[in-house]
């Protein structure tokens, strides 16, 4: 599966191109184009209860599509969002990406895609109670909504919990305020993820919450 | 007429200059500066598709019901910058004689007076997808300008290509498309989310937009609060 990203950081978008027998996953309702001779089969994530609860408490896209092709062709996908694209290549061995919901795009056919309920943690991270684990081999492809920034985390990292995108498992986290309560109430930022370990992480300048919650009351 | 286009990145606008006797039709509402010298006339339609129905016809292809006609009032040349509503980029198609275009009513920005703007309502068939797939057809000799969410890309068609309908920004008449389900039956189309397709074939040319913005609506609709009224 060959792939080429166009359009970072702003307008990221992705088009595959499939030898015979090759398939791609995606995010559901992401396709833009595609050549003839394409097969598109819907997906789930853990089986229709997964999907299912994940829809109705997750706000995510309960399904995937693979497109797959037994001659020779081309999909391209772009987000929801302007944004950047990223790819990260899992190995196999290892513990694979954790992903913020909303940041999957993508992901090669030998990748195995999991939700986890993350429990009260996540609830207050705002990125939604399920996070997207993925494992296995070949590439993953994520999005942000604005650029991304990208750390190697060795000992801690405090991150905003909105400028999530996606980090490594070998990173632990827990949520905490920023100080005092009175400065986790008054300083804007809410509660924060407090990163520790070693590992990767990609975070998003622009938070979309950010911009909605400005922009909620202009709604009348 | 001379257009600078100005792309790359998201801010996607232009500046068209305007001799004495040229006029220019854009979305009404897309201008965001003018040379002093320069008159906005307020019509329905161009070159007799106007009237109420010419109006109408747009309002249902998800474009504007006016357009904004310019031109220059004291025999000076002027200037008017055109930004268009959504993040992304702007591009400048020259139709000729010998080949008409259809353009998706929600990616028109504007258009040389020379040109002919026919609303072209797609009829029951273009509501299925729950995306505008009306088009404006484009024809005669002059610039047409395009927008964008996202990127702008053009290609050749030869054969067949399928074609998301909220992805179509313009092609060339003499491709022909048929409204499609994605692959499969109805109910994969329902549960892959991917909605309605365009399977064009033939051979011609086609503009595509990177980013779909009835999918950027859907997503974004939710977060906000509901209606106060």
């Amino acid at each position: 599966m060959d792939h080429q990203i166009f359009g970072n950081p702003d307008r990221g978008n992705v088009t595959f191109t499939l030898a015979a027998g090759e398939s791609v996953i995606v995010e559901a309702g992401s396709m833009s184009f595609m050549t003839a001779g394409m097969t598109v089969k819907p997906r789930l994530i853990g089986g229709l209860m997964a999907a299912v609860s994940r829809k109705l408490l997750g706000g995510e896209s309960a399904f995937l599509s693979e497109y797959s092709t037994d001659t020779a062709g081309a999909v391209a996908i772009a987000p929801a969002f302007p944004g950047t694209v990223l790819r990260k290549e899992l190995k196999g061995e290892g513990a694979g990406l954790l992903l913020a919901a909303g940041s999957f795009l993508a992901c090669g056919p030998e990748v195995r895609l999991t939700t986890e309920y993350g429990g009260g943690r996540s609830w207050f991270s705002g990125t939604g109670p399920f996070i997207l684990r993925a494992t296995g081999s070949g590439p993953v492809f994520f999005n942000s909504y604005g650029a991304v920034v990208e750390r190697v985390v060795q000992g801690s990292l405090t991150v905003d919990t909105g400028h999530l995108v996606a980090w490594e498992p070998t990173l632990e986290y827990r949520i905490r305020g920023m100080g005092s309560i009175k400065k986790t109430l008054f300083s804007g930022e809410g509660l924060v993820m407090a990163f520790t370990g070693s590992g990767r992480i990609f975070l998003q300048t622009r938070h979309l919450g950010g911009f909605v919650r400005w922009l909620s009351p202009f709604c009348h | 007429m001379d257009i600078d286009v100005s792309t790359g990145g998201l801010f996607g606008r232009a500046l068209v200059h305007l001799e004495p006797g040229e006029k220019f039709v854009s979305d009404a509402g897309a201008m965001f500066r003018a040379s002093s010298n320069i008159d906005i006339d307020v019509t329905t339609g161009n070159r007799g598709k106007g009237g109420i129905l010419g109006g109408l016809g747009r309002l249902l292809t998800g474009d504007t019901f006016f357009l904004s006609t310019y031109e220059v009032t004291d025999g000076q040349p002027g200037e008017v910058g055109l930004a268009p509503t959504h993040l992304g980029e702007v591009r400048r198609v020259d139709i000729t004689p010998d080949q008409a275009w259809l353009c998706a009513g929600g990616s028109f920005l504007g258009a040389e007076s020379t040109l002919t703007l026919d609303t072209r309502f797609q009829g029951l068939k273009g509501f299925l997808g729950g995306e505008s797939l009306s088009l404006l057809r484009v024809s005669g000799s002059g610039a047409l300008l395009v927008s964008a969410l996202g990127m702008l890309s053009g290609m050749q068609v030869e054969g067949e290509l399928i074609v998301d309908t909220g992805h179509v920004v313009a092609f060339t008449e003499g491709l022909s498309y048929r409204i499609d389900k994605v692959g499969g039956g109805w109910i994969n189309t329902w549960l892959s989310g991917e909605g309605f397709v365009m399977r064009f074939s033939g051979k011609g040319r086609i503009i595509l937009q990177s980013h779909n913005p009835t999918r950027f609506g859907q997503h974004l609709g939710p977060l906000l609060p509901e209606r106060q009224s």
